[in-house]
């Protein structure tokens, strides 16, 4: 797909919300420092996952109050509509108002019905459903006529929408763990085809149900073990990787055409500069060096750039044996083994596995790294599967990221990969 | 059993929990929760919120349609 003349896609705000940062400037830091939000679950025994990244207690009412800027009457709109709503739609509501205001769009922007709202993710209410089970077993009556809304994936456009008075086009797009950047992409093409001038994408927060998640540590996806009063970690592309740590995280970009910010006069952040999305043709939880190869090579080619031209690669990079060795596999082939290859991390490795929103926190953690100019440590790294690959360090490294590449793979062989560029004019 | 002034008390509370911007002393008898500011879903879960305290379990399609606080509380009390 050759990006339509006037029509290239920027990113013009961010807001992200993560076990180790309540927005973006906190999230910079966290990278910055290498801070991993991981901890080991209470009360958990054999055969059972044991370690999470979770969000820090969350109160909607103080994490408005600590927003400050935000006008009362967008304070006052966002909590009754989410006052009472399960705990992803207001992260995703205080995510959100976060990328709104840095976008400039609380001050000024398009009219309502020219601006477009994609959620990313899919099955977010396990842990409310659960969480309602309780009621309807003591009487049936106790069951709130509100969770018809709330058990819907949509009520996340719904209360998003109403409190941002949004009226141009909006959805929920999934593809899995791959969900995040599904959304950037039907996000940039709402944009590229002209059907809006603004859209916010939010990757919205996964509140797993106690059933999710013994059923993802019964695949061998989610690590287990640990020692004592250490957790098992995740550990992006090291031998001794022994699976994921599922995160609270959700992510909020707003995307923008670049004639719309130009019009607004707001800076832009990077451009959108290429994409690609595939399917495997598999329905299991393999991961496929050829669809993560043809991914990566599409967004390169949209965007006109050849492999050397790439800084940077925030890689899906979930710390389970196979999932990493697959990737690193597909990168060696994109970019050969070079001592000058691009930089490559995991941003899972620090705030877990963000699931559905993983691809919109990743887009988060690329800008703020390209406009810090650093690429952060991978911190678990001590055996690389790769020794020719140029994974970062333990530490974090001063790095000039002009183009970069954030991959995110779902089961069902979802394959996609985002090219972000700097370049700006 | 709960009294009228006790079930009043028990609804004023959770108009409150589900709506906190509504002053608990506009809450009276003659007042519809729609004239509080109380959306259908807001009323239909102080409802369900009140049910259960009450240990009642009636179904909810029986409080549709109910004028005001006072008829509320007078059909809940029905139920004890």
């Amino acid at each position: 797909m050759t990006p339509v003349p006037g029509t290239a896609v920027v990113i013009t705000g961010t807001g992200v919300r993560t076990s180790v940062a309540e927005d973006t400037e906190s999230f910079r830091t966290a990278l910055r420092e290498g801070r991993c939000g991981t901890a080991r679950c209470s009360r958990t025994g054999p055969g059972e996952p044991a370690a999470g990244a979770e969000l820090a207690a969350f109160d909607l009412a103080a994490a408005l109050e600590r927003r400050s800027g935000l006008s009362s009457g967008l304070r006052h709109s966002a909590l009754r509509a989410a006052r009472r709503a399960p705990l992803g739609i207001q992260v995703a509501v205080v995510t959100a108002l976060e990328a709104w205001e840095s976008a400039g769009l609380g001050r000024d922007g398009p009219p309502a019905d020219r601006i477009g709202l994609v959620v990313a993710g899919s099955n977010l209410t396990g842990s409310y459903t659960e969480s309602l089970y309780p009621k309807l077993r003591a009487g049936r009556s106790y069951v709130p006529g509100r969770a018809a809304l709330h058990l819907l994936d949509t009520d996340h456009v719904g209360v998003l929408s109403q409190v941002l008075d949004i009226t141009g086009e909006g959805c929920t797009v999934g593809g899995a763990s791959a969900s995040g950047n599904v959304g950037i992409i039907t996000g940039s093409r709402l944009l590229a085809l002209r059907a809006v001038d603004v859209c916010l994408v939010v990757g919205a927060l996964s509140e797993l149900s106690t059933l999710e998640r013994q059923a993802l540590f019964n695949l061998g996806v989610i690590a287990g073990g640990g020692d004592g009063d250490n957790p098992p970690v995740c550990a992006p592309f090291d031998e001794d990787g022994g699976g994921t740590v599922p995160g609270q995280g959700c992510g909020a970009l707003v995307l923008e055409t670049r004639e719309s910010a130009r019009r607004r006069q707001v800076p832009v952040l990077a451009e959108i500069a290429g994409y690609g999305l595939a399917l495997d043709g598999n329905a299991l939880a393999d991961p496929d060096e050829n669809g993560e190869f043809r991914v990566m090579s599409a967004a390169l080619r949209m965007a006109g750039l050849s492999p050397e031209d790439v800084d940077y690669v925030n890689a899906h990079g979930t710390g389970t044996v196979l999932g990493d060795r697959t990737e690193a596999a597909a990168l060696r082939r994109l970019f050969g083994a070079r001592p000058d290859g691009p930089w490559i991390n995991a941003t899972k490795a620090l705030t877990g596995h963000c699931l559905h929103a993983a691809g919109v926190v990743e887009a988060v953690a690329t800008v703020v790294q390209m406009t810090g100019g650093f690429v952060h440590a991978n911190v678990h790294l001590r055996r690389p599967v790769d020794a020719a690959l140029r994974f970062a360090g333990r530490r974090a490294e001063p790095a000039h990221l002009a183009h970069a590449l954030s991959n995110s793979f779902g089961f069902g062989g979802v394959g996609t990969s985002v090219l972000l560029s700097a370049r700006s004019g | 059993m709960n009294s009228a002034p006790e079930v009043l008390e028990i609804v004023r509370s959770n108009i409150v929990t589900v709506v906190p911007e509504i002053d608990p002393a506009e809450v009276r008898r003659e007042v519809s929760m729609a004239d509080l500011g109380c959306n259908s879903i807001d009323r239909a879960e102080v409802v369900a919120l009140t049910l259960e305290q009450l240990g009642v379990a009636v179904p909810v399609a029986e409080f549709q349609g109910i004028p005001d606080i006072g008829s509320l509380v007078d059909l809940l009390r029905k139920h004890l």
